[in-house]
């Protein structure tokens, strides 16, 4: 195989792999700091796909951009769900206390999104169809899809943005001061409940990012979820559950490791390298590669 | 007697008397019920919608008509149950439909492996069962109650290599470089089957590529460079999953990969395509399907574009629509709306005329007794210029074929 080949599965794969990382932090986000697993987040990823849609249809705005501008209202609309749903079944940041009300929660919220959304938007795919979704900057001899170049580039901007946020901020401390130790942060002064809203509601505003990103190549379709929603979650454990590094890199990994696969296996089989790897990681690394042993999965 | 003893007499009175006089007019227009069962959610949903709008609009018209004239004017009425996005959720849906009710006829469930599924429920239950689908082992079980309309996949593969065969001869540019890419769903596969084993070879054609997938595909790439790798003179084409289609025609221009795509199945030339791929870049594909609107169906199409707002009319409401009239008919001959007489008025079934018969080529519709129509032919359609035509058979295309570029 040429080197150019080989190059070009890679850059491929990390192409692949920024959006996945992307839609990952907003998972591994909520999961780190209010321990819910929310089954609902390919669900909100799909509303930020129709979002960004509907900002290009009738506003003409690019879906690179529009992916941006649905972080604010999806970040307060998390916050409604919090509030409305969320804060009734997790209790104070207490890891143990009804874990199987929340899953239920959100097993049945991602249920009842895809099919509003079904049964209002019908299941027509819709696409934003933007002009350098087929086109491609030619490096050497490698060729790199603009769309997701772009994707990637913002992809990784955002992830940076949340980093910062998290760790040099008053407000990120105070959201991861809530996560490590919920009742010593209640004493420090800070509301465990707000810090969670604020956490679903960047976690929701994360993944509806990476969904617009998303519609600028991808069909928008009510089901769309699925298709991504497993290696969210895998790519989440990969990198150790509630680290947003590791959820990035989790992600970046997938993507590599999707792409590289075909070198070896047929395309059918594109996915079993995902978790043929995963369960390697799992195997040698039970924390996940950046989680802390406490958290062994 | 007490006034609430009375009342209670002539309550029960009523309620004994009331069967016998309500009886006879309930018999006469006793509903009835044909089952759908097509994915309305998950990935093929947008399929069932397009199944279900033809049901809908053949059902209105025969019960605007005075119904099943045999049972004294007796409504279709239609149950849908949703096969959703998988064979065992198709499944069940099939036998919740089925045991819940009396069920007339079934048709469904557009993806040959739900229809697999769907008809051994049907079979058992003695229900019979109108499919569209494609694969050629729906009708190679001896099942009794299962009647394909369809050219099977194979015999749609046989007649597509023929056709492109014959075209590049006659455009100078003879087919020498075949590859088959596309998922592992069963209509696709019985499609590239003999492709690969013996009708490519037999054409002294190379397979240059082989690829296949489980939808969803991950990254188009790598089948794109192989392709522009290998430059082969034809793509036999069976992305049935949108998004996945989506991609690999958005990697072909990216790449500037150019080739002849024949397409197997009418997930091809839905009206989402242009949206997605834009009709420059649709130009030239073509697909094989088992309906498409011929030549004198303008009619037709034109009511059925005002009905659901579609730009177009495709196989899948098509059929639905001729299984529905397919079914009156057979209630007609069968003067019954029993599913086991249905049944036998299904398998001795003719018909020459009708909304039936016109709708799917070549105008006959009787079943042979594996249940698979005979003399059914696969319609090839091409794009041009955002809409899909018939080219083939040239006696009922709505344009001729227009070389690929």
């Amino acid at each position: 195989m040429a080197a150019s080949e080989l190059a070009q599965y890679v850059v491929t794969g990390l192409l692949v792999g920024g959006v996945y990382a992307l839609m990952s932090i907003g998972l591994a986000l909520i999961f780190g700091i209010m321990r819910v697993v929310n089954f609902a987040q390919g669900d909100f990823m799909m509303l930020g796909m129709y979002l960004t849609f509907y900002y290009a249809v009738a506003l003409g705005i690019d879906p690179l951009l529009g992916a941006l501008l649905s972080i604010p209202p999806f970040f307060v609309l998390g916050l409604l769900v919090h509030r409305a749903f969320l804060a009734r079944v997790t209790g104070g940041g207490d890891p143990n206390r009804e874990m199987d009300a929340q899953l239920i929660l959100t097993l049945g919220l991602s249920l009842v999104i895809t099919n509003a959304t079904t049964m209002i938007l019908s299941p027509m795919p819709r696409s934003i169809n933007a002009p350098y979704a087929s086109k491609a900057f030619a490096v050497g001899p490698l060729l790199l899809n603009q769309a997701r170049t772009y994707s990637f580039a913002t992809a990784l901007l955002l992830a940076a943005a949340v980093y910062a946020f998290l760790t040099r901020t008053d407000l990120g401390k105070a959201l991861r001061a809530a996560a490590d130790d919920p009742e010593a942060a209640g004493y420090q002064g800070i509301n465990v409940r707000t810090m969670h809203g604020v956490a679903f509601g960047i976690g929701i505003a994360l993944v509806a990012a990476a969904g617009g990103l998303l519609a600028s190549y991808h069909p928008i379709e009510p089901n769309v979820a699925v298709n991504f929603i497993v290696l969210m979650f895998v790519a989440v454990v990969l990198g150790g559950l509630g680290s947003i590094p590791g959820a990035f890199v989790g992600g970046i990994v997938i993507g590599l490791v999707q792409s590289l696969t075909l070198l070896l296996l047929p395309l059918q089989l594109q996915n079993v390298g995902v978790f043929v790897a995963f369960l390697i990681v799992l195997y040698v690394r039970p924390q996940g590669l950046f989680g802390r042993r406490a958290r062994t999965v | 007697m007490s006034r609430l003893t009375r009342f209670l007499a002539l309550t029960l009175a009523l309620v004994l008397l009331a069967p016998m006089v309500a009886v006879p007019v309930a018999v006469a227009a006793e509903d009835v019920k044909i089952a759908l069962v097509a994915p309305l959610s998950g990935r093929w949903a947008r399929q069932g919608q397009l199944k279900k709008m033809g049901a809908e609009m053949a059902i209105e018209e025969i019960n605007s008509q005075g119904g099943i004239k045999a049972l004294g004017g007796a409504k279709i009425v239609l149950r849908e149950a949703d096969a959703g996005d998988s064979v065992e959720k198709a499944v069940s849906a099939a036998q919740r439909v089925l045991t819940r009710e009396k069920i007339s006829a079934g048709i469904g469930s557009w993806l040959s492996s739900f229809t697999l599924g769907v008809t051994e429920v049907a079979e058992r239950l003695q229900v019979p069962w109108l499919t569209l689908s494609y694969a050629d082992n729906i009708t190679e079980r001896g099942f009794k109650y299962t009647f394909q309309t369809s050219p099977v996949s194979s015999l749609q593969a046989e007649q597509a290599l023929d056709l492109v065969v014959e075209i590049g001869k006659k455009n100078n540019r003879p087919l020498k470089k075949a590859a088959l890419v596309g998922d592992n769903t069963a209509a696709t596969v019985f499609f590239f089957k003999p492709l690969r084993e013996k009708l490519l070879a037999a054409k002294g054609i190379e397979l240059v590529a082989d690829e296949v997938w489980t939808p969803p595909l991950a990254d188009a790439t790598s089948i794109v460079q192989k392709l522009r790798a290998t430059q082969p003179d034809i793509v036999f084409y069976g992305a049935t999953n949108f998004p996945d289609s989506v991609q690999m025609l958005q990697k072909l221009k990216e790449f500037n990969v150019k080739t002849i795509i024949q397409g197997v199945g009418a997930w091809l030339v839905t009206p989402e395509y242009v949206k997605a791929i834009g009709k420059e870049n649709l130009d030239g594909i073509q697909t094989v399907v088992a309906a498409h609107p011929l030549k004198g169906q303008e009619a037709l199409v034109k009511k059925f574009v005002e009905r659901t707002g579609e730009p177009f009319m495709t196989q899948d409401p098509l059929c639905t629509y001729a299984h529905v009239w397919l079914i009156k008919e057979a209630a007609e001959q069968a003067k019954s709306a029993d599913p086991k007489a249905i049944r036998e008025a299904l398998a001795k079934i003719d018909l020459t005329a009708g909304p039936a018969a016109t709708t799917l080529y070549p105008g006959r519709i009787r079943f042979d007794e594996r249940g698979r129509r005979v003399g059914a032919i696969p319609i090839i359609v091409q794009w041009q210029n955002g809409e899909p035509y018939t080219v083939v058979p040239t006696a009922v295309s709505t344009r001729p074929l227009a070389s690929v570029k």
